[in-house]
């Protein structure tokens, strides 16, 4: 399977340090992947380069074969979508508006909503089930709910490849499984995952893919089977791993979580 | 000229199911009630001109008595015009930096305006108080000359590496603001008149829609007619910024422009309003507020709305400041403090609902 998004060496350095180092890693065409390492080491950033929104300082990324540097924005967002961790939406817009926006991208200065944009917007909602709060105002909702309504945002957009940070922040074990379950279903419905994740108890029978990157060690990417061992995950995160075991998990998680 | 931007506005807004109430029939209640308050508006006043002889005038040609004439022509009805653009303008700088700021309590000054047409009337008042041009008073001219150049230095103020923090922005304005509102008491000092100076300067900054030429209602019509169909694109683009600065850039948005568009077009409409009616609070709070509560958040149902609605409600408080305590008058900004203030105090009270972060 070719590439739909590759990293070449990307540095990123902030006024206050480095923060990817010669990053390389590639996102195969339909692929699932978690990106996981420690707190403040650089998933968010690594996702918004990804996204576009951040040019590297060294290192390129490639969308297909093509730099995403070269590309303009309205291309990049017809490909890709970022859902970000936090979206706080003032006034009391509610579900339906805030996924209109989803549009931006394909509409004119001045044109409205067409009915193929109509579609894309009913699609997003149903496959994250939303539709029933199409009414509701965003800020009023729960975090679980807000959580769908920001992918849903983020379908609208109808991109191949679907960013989410953090996606299961803040949820308790049961959204987090509603979690697990939607992003497995949008994969099934041929969008392209790349998720931060937190919890590395939800990777395993979710996504086909792991990254790993991490201030203390160089980047990795393999099979859950290959990057989520507690000698690997204790050098990247420098901490043993919490032993699943002892969890108490009634979750559904196919495969053994190989630790 | 507000019935343009209506029709502009609701052709484009019709593929949105998401209306609480329709905008039409809203736009269509709101024009009638402009129209009420504006025939009210002209019957009213220190001499009453009955309706009949307006209608009788219109319909059947025949001649209003002469000082009828001109108090009609030439005192009341520019003064109304006056009025209602005042309003529009103001409500419509109020919905363009709330939205942009992402914050309710935004109103028309909130980027600094106020300062700077507080030192530019100053400086009118005392050093050119006879100068004027197309009726523009030098006093007029200079607020809104004040207006303007304060914002362009707030904004080059709270520029840094290219963006501009929107927190950086409302700080610099209300510092450059309420300097400059605080230093215009030196070139009053230099007044050689100095009561009559003051007292002129005193019933600008109440807020006060005075006489306007013709010429003064022509050149801000013009203004407006520009300006308001501006606004209708960057209405459209404060609902895709209300996503945040980030999110609305990764949908194609070019935030930065957008940020300078709405500071240029809603700067103007505060500029256009202070020139005419000097500083008049309230109005560009409490229109865009109630407005909200009735429409909905979606900028781009709200601007024709918000623009109608503060037509009406400042021709209606001019009307009342100035047949209250008739044949005297008072300043309207001060009758929309008392009246606005508790107004939007009750509002705040009843809205059920909050505004999330």
């Amino acid at each position: 399977m070719s590439a739909f998004l590759t990293f070449e060496d990307v540095s990123f350095s902030f006024a206050q340090g480095k923060v990817l180092d010669r990053a390389s890693f590639s996102l195969a065409q339909g692929s699932c992947t978690a990106l996981i390492g420690p707190n403040g080491g650089g998933k968010t950033t690594l996702l918004r380069i990804a996204a576009g929104l951040l040019t590297p300082t060294s290192g390129r990324v490639l969308l297909g074969n093509q730099p995403l540097v070269s590309l303009r924005r309205l291309e990049i967002a017809h490909e890709v979508a970022l859902v970000p961790q936090q979206l706080e939406v003032p006034f009391s817009f509610t579900v339906e508006q805030i996924v209109e926006q989803g549009r931006t991208p394909y509409l004119s200065l001045l044109g409205g909503l067409k009915a193929q944009d109509r579609c894309a917007i009913e699609r997003a909602m149903e496959l994250t089930d939303v539709t029933s709060l199409r009414h509701r105002v965003y800020h009023e909702l729960s975090g679980g709910e807000r959580q769908r309504v920001k992918i849903a945002l983020g379908l609208a957009q109808e991109p191949k490849l679907l960013l989410l940070d953090e996606p299961t922040q803040n949820l308790d074990f049961g959204r987090q499984m509603d979690l697990i379950n939607l992003i497995r279903s949008l994969h099934s419905e041929g969008i392209y995952i790349f998720a931060a994740m937190h919890d590395l108890t939800l990777i395993p029978g979710t996504f086909s893919s792991v990254v790993l990157i991490s201030p203390f060690e160089r980047l990795r990417q393999g099979s859950p089977e290959e990057i989520l061992k507690s000698d690997l995950l204790e050098r990247a995160f420098r901490c043993p791993p919490p032993r699943p075991s002892t969890l108490q998990h009634g979750v559904s998680t196919p495969s053994e979580f190989a630790l | 000229m507000e019935a343009e931007i209506v029709q502009f506005v609701a052709g484009e807004e019709s593929g949105s199911s998401s209306a609480r109430l329709p905008l039409g029939p809203v736009i269509a209640v709101l024009a009638a009630v402009l129209v009420i308050a504006i025939v009210l508006a002209i019957t009213c006043g220190a001499v009453r001109i009955p309706l009949e002889s307006i209608e009788a005038c219109f319909l059947h040609s025949r001649p209003l008595a002469p000082d009828q004439r001109t108090i009609l022509l030439d005192v009341r009805l520019p003064r109304i015009v006056a009025a209602a653009m005042v309003g529009a303008s103001l409500s419509v700088a109020g919905l363009l930096f709330q939205g942009l700021f992402r914050n309710p309590l935004a109103d028309p000054y909130v980027i600094g305006s106020s300062g700077g047409a507080v030192l530019g009337a100053s400086v009118g008042m005392v050093l050119l108080p006879q100068v004027s041009w197309m009726g523009f008073s030098a006093i007029a001219l200079l607020a809104f000359a004040g207006s303007v150049a304060t914002i362009a230095i707030v904004y080059i103020l709270a520029r840094v590496g290219g963006t501009t923090q929107v927190v950086t922005l409302l700080l610099a304005g209300f510092a450059v603001s309420t300097m400059l509102s605080y230093s215009s008491y030196f070139v009053e000092i230099l007044d050689r008149d100095y009561g009559m100076g003051l007292r002129v300067l005193a019933s600008w900054l109440h807020g006060s829609i005075g006489v306007p030429r013709w010429t003064q209602v022509g050149v801000v019509g013009l203004l407006l007619l520009i300006a308001l169909p501006a606004s209708a694109v960057l209405a459209r683009r404060l609902n895709t910024l209300a996503l945040g600065d980030e999110y609305a850039q990764q949908l194609g948005v070019k935030v930065e422009s957008v940020r300078i568009a709405i500071i240029i077009v809603g700067s103007l409409f505060a500029a256009v309003a202070v020139s005419l009616g000097g500083l008049i609070g309230f109005v560009g709070l409490i229109v865009p507020h109630l407005a909200r509560l009735v429409m909905g958040p979606d900028h781009l149902r709200l601007l024709p709305a918000t623009a109608l609605t503060g037509a009406a409600f400042l021709v209606l408080t001019d009307t009342l400041a100035r047949t209250v305590m008739a044949p005297s008058e008072l300043p309207v900004g001060i009758l929309m403090a008392l009246i606005g203030g508790p107004f939007f105090l009750y509002l705040l009270r009843r809205t059920k609902r909050g505004y999330g972060a």
